[in-house]
């Protein structure tokens, strides 16, 4: 199955990825990532349970310091300046976290203060709206259902418009209808010039969203590129046609044959 | 492989499976250590009581008394309860995993009933050791003995409570005549027990130098003892409390033979119990949720207005302690202990005091009352009032991916405790300073105004130093501290919580040395020198304020760079797959 991709820009990248690793004592969860993502580009980060997608993005956010390699953000160093990267990204990990005190209006309050976002609330009861949260305002998040926490988490990601959103999983806990509304308000902040990396295992929703591919296996990554690239990668007649989810199913095997190869 | 076998791998590999992650971990130094620490504590503390003089020593007759006479009633009062109280199901306790996993297993209710029945007795193995460890230097000469002899008293009380259970279920399906005769039985045991301690007051006598006098009270626990009534109890607390191995082999073939009887008793009336098991767990899955819903609370957050207004301007770290005041607000009850505090000085105050005298009785009780919850918000208000890091534990995460230096979120986690203690202690300060003023004591008004003003400084800044040292702690050793609501278990994470302890002492005493000496050398330099007398006491008190705050400003400083650098997968609670 072949889905039409959208084009991009290119200009200056928002995100520049050099030589990234992490290890954890003996392992090593990361291996060596570099890549660049312009503006306006969705990228995929996919891979097997264990691949080191989630490390990745932790380390992208400034949540984990990289064992060594570099990221920047709207060209700051991540090590060198790292507010000022975190204040060009939002974080939205797979679990909501929210501070089960506060309200959803006082969520987004502390959001704004944290990021300076000047008529706030403005943005903010728009968001409530696109997030159907209207009237949910003064509600704790112990009173809200796993989907909404979700919304509520994404809502205050989105507030101060930030350059970068890195997502994982982002639609785990969505009803049809919320997945298929976040899609459409993905798309649009990519059309709006913001760089979206998202990690997920619903291939499918990675195929229809994004730009390029980024495939992890073992922490290395093991293809990168559009569709079509990847599709390429692969020669020979096997390759033509194939859908995400086959091609990441041949790629990762051979990966982890020549894993379990390797003296 | 038979349900049996099964069930024993299933126990070995979970005991063997917990016991090699222990010492795996304890191949991290600061594991090891915390075994150590911990092993030690646990051996001084208990394991020590266990060595006794000698068979002959034991305890005196007059607290073996008691402790039987207790223990009696402690077993009867169980097993009365399980009659009379909760509801009319089964008391069988299934986990949900139990029940997932189990309930469709090709097994038969006997078989699961034998499951259960084999986790009491566990169960009773674990309870008595912990009786042993607690009890059995003040009950019993033998502390092996009394571990054997607790053992089958309480599995004989865990099968009377499930077997009871079984009977209510069974006299409930029966409808209004069921519950009469279980509430006849109730009732007639209860007039049995009534008739012998009437019997027994009535042999003795009653007076009201009775109770005045030990040894009359130990007479008429020996009557009791002796009516037909306690028997049953009496048989039952024979073997953890025989004397000797002689006893205790004369009192066996009656404790296992009660053993027996309940065992059998339980299978003969053995009730369908599928059902209740699943609501049980399903109830417990309910609030474990709900509880984790509302960050570990039970009861649900209500909703307060904020301190103030949070502009969307300004210094961004205003936001964390904005965050956290609300927190304090909604989920402290530190504050509600304070004002029940002051709200019982004030009854006490007016209860006791008569006409004009009301005001002199308020200053000299609230007085020293405000002046003392004041010092010991300094003791215990930075462990009490957690609203800070410590609160935030479990969001490391979420905090390292905030626009904020380490600095400034180590500042603003910080200010929030300190702002709430700092002002309610000032607030009592003043109040104590107004209210002596007017005692007339010898020392005068100028005493307390520089008393108190020396207080003004010193005290909050000490709460200050206090709530630091726990929020470094967090920083430097967050894989020490549990989360808020989050139970640590082993010996390993006792040890390290009393290394902890220990240690916010050692560097609290540390931290108030060097503001105690200029304080010292403030306080002797203007006497000496201006002759300030009293007076010197409020700008010693200044001075020694200033080197704390400026020892937190410093450490604040230290502690941002600490944890700029503080890699959340390796040191914090948080660790996540790759």
């Amino acid at each position: 199955m072949q889905t039409a991709q959208p084009e991009v820009r290119v200009t200056a990248p928002v995100l520049e990825v050099e030589g990234l690793e992490k290890v954890y004592g003996d392992v090593k969860a990361v291996r060596g990532l570099s890549f660049q993502v312009a503006p306006g580009e969705v990228l995929g980060l996919v891979g097997p349970n264990g691949a080191g997608k989630t490390s990745t993005l932790r380390c992208l956010g400034g949540i984990l310091p990289p064992s060594s390699g570099r990221v920047a953000v709207a060209g700051h160093d991540m090590v060198g300046a790292p507010v000022e990267a975190k204040r060009a990204l939002a974080f939205l990990p797979d679990e909501p976290r929210l501070f089960e005190y506060l309200t959803v209006w006082e969520h987004l309050n502390f959001v704004a203060r944290l990021y300076g976002v000047e008529g706030w609330e403005e943005r903010a009861r728009a968001l409530l709206d696109e997030m159907e949260l209207a009237g949910k305002e003064k509600s704790l998040p112990g009173e809200l259902s796993r989907g909404m926490k979700q919304k509520l988490s994404i809502a205050c990601g989105f507030l101060h418009s930030p350059r970068l959103i890195l997502l994982d999983e982002p639609l785990t806990g969505l009803d049809p209808l919320g997945i298929r509304r976040m899609k459409a308000s993905l798309r649009q902040r990519a059309e709006a010039g913001t760089v979206l990396v998202l990690s997920s295992h619903l291939l499918p929703l990675v195929e229809e969203l994004c730009h390029r591919i980024l495939v992890i296996a073992g922490g290395r990554a093991v293809a990168l590129g559009t569709l079509s690239d990847i599709r390429a990668q692969l020669s020979g007649p096997e390759g033509e046609g194939a859908s995400l989810e086959e091609l990441f199913i041949r790629i990762t095997s051979a990966e982890a044959r020549l894993e379990r190869e390797a003296p | 492989m038979s349900f049996s076998r099964a069930v024993a791998f299933l126990w070995v590999a979970t005991l063997r499976n917990r016991v090699r992650r222990q010492v795996q971990r304890l191949r991290q130094p600061k594991y090891l250590v915390g075994a150590m620490v911990g092993g030690m504590y646990v051996y001084s503390i208990f394991l020590r009581r266990l060595s006794f003089p000698g068979p002959q020593e034991g305890p005196p007759p007059m607290t073996q008394g008691v402790s039987q006479f207790l223990l009696i009633l402690a077993m009867l009062g169980t097993i009365l309860s399980a009659w009379a109280l909760g509801p009319d199901r089964p008391a069988l306790r299934f986990t949900e995993t139990e029940v997932q996993q189990l309930f469709p297993a090709p097994v038969s209710r006997r078989g699961l009933l034998h499951y259960k029945l084999t986790r009491g007795l566990l169960g009773a193995l674990v309870g008595a050791f912990f009786a042993t460890l607690f009890m059995s230097r003040v009950v019993s000469p033998n502390p092996v003995l009394f571990f054997l002899g607790t053992t089958v008293t309480l599995a004989t009380v865990n099968l009377h409570v499930m077997g009871a259970s079984f009977v209510r279920t069974r006299l409930a399906q029966r409808g209004g005549v069921g519950v009469a005769v279980r509430w006849a039985l109730i009732v007639a045991a209860l007039a049995l027990f009534a008739a012998a301690a009437l019997s027994v007051l009535r042999e003795h006598g009653f007076s009201p130098e009775l109770l005045a006098n030990p040894r009359n009270l130990q007479a008429l626990m020996v009557l009791l003892l002796d009516t037909p009534a306690l028997w049953p109890g009496k048989a039952l607390v024979a073997l953890p409390l025989a004397r000797d191995a002689g006893a205790f082999l004369r009192a066996l073939p009656l404790g296992l033979g009660l053993l027996a009887i309940h065992y059998v008793w339980v299978m003969k009336t053995a009730v369908p119990f599928e059902e209740a098991a699943l609501v049980r767990a399903e109830e417990r899955a309910r609030l474990r949720e709900r509880m984790s819903r509302q960050g570990g609370r039970p009861t649900p957050i209500r909703v307060r207005a904020s301190f103030f207004r949070l502009a969307s301007t300004g210094r961004p770290e205003v936001a964390l302690v904005w965050k956290n005041l609300i927190a304090g607000r909604r989920l402290g009850s530190a504050g509600r202990l304070l004002a029940a505090g002051l709200v019982g000085g004030l009854i006490a105050t007016v209860a006791s005091g008569r006409g004009e005298d009301v005001m002199t009785h308020l200053r000299l009780i609230m007085a020293p009352l405000c002046g003392g919850l004041a010092f010991i918000l300094c003791l215990f208000g930075p462990s009490a009032v957690r609203m800070d890091l410590r609160m935030d534990l479990p969001r490391l995460e979420q905090l390292r991916s905030l626009p904020l230096t380490g600095r400034q979120v180590v500042a603003a986690e910080l200010a929030a405790p300190a702002l709430l203690l700092g002002v309610t202690q000032v607030g009592l300060i003043v109040v104590a300073m107004v209210l002596s003023m007017g005692l007339g004591e010898s020392r005068g008004p100028a005493w307390w105004v520089a008393g108190g003003l020396c207080a003004l400084w010193v005290l909050p800044s000490v709460t200050l130093v206090g709530l630091f040292v726990q929020n470094a702690a967090v920083v430097l050793f967050p894989a020490w501290l549990p989360p808020e609501g989050e139970r640590v278990r082993g010996l390993e994470a006792l040890g390290q919580r009393l290394l902890t302890l220990v240690g916010t002492l050692v560097v609290l005493l540390v931290g108030l040395l060097p503001a105690s000496l200029l304080a010292a050398l403030v306080g002797f330099g203007l006497e000496h020198f201006l002759g300030l007398g009293v007076w010197t006491l409020p700008f010693a008190g200044l001075a020694a304020a200033t080197v704390l705050v400026a020892e937190v400003a410093l450490g604040v400083v230290g502690l941002g760079r600490v944890f700029d650098r503080l890699d959340v997968s390796s040191e914090g609670p948080e660790t996540s797959g790759y």
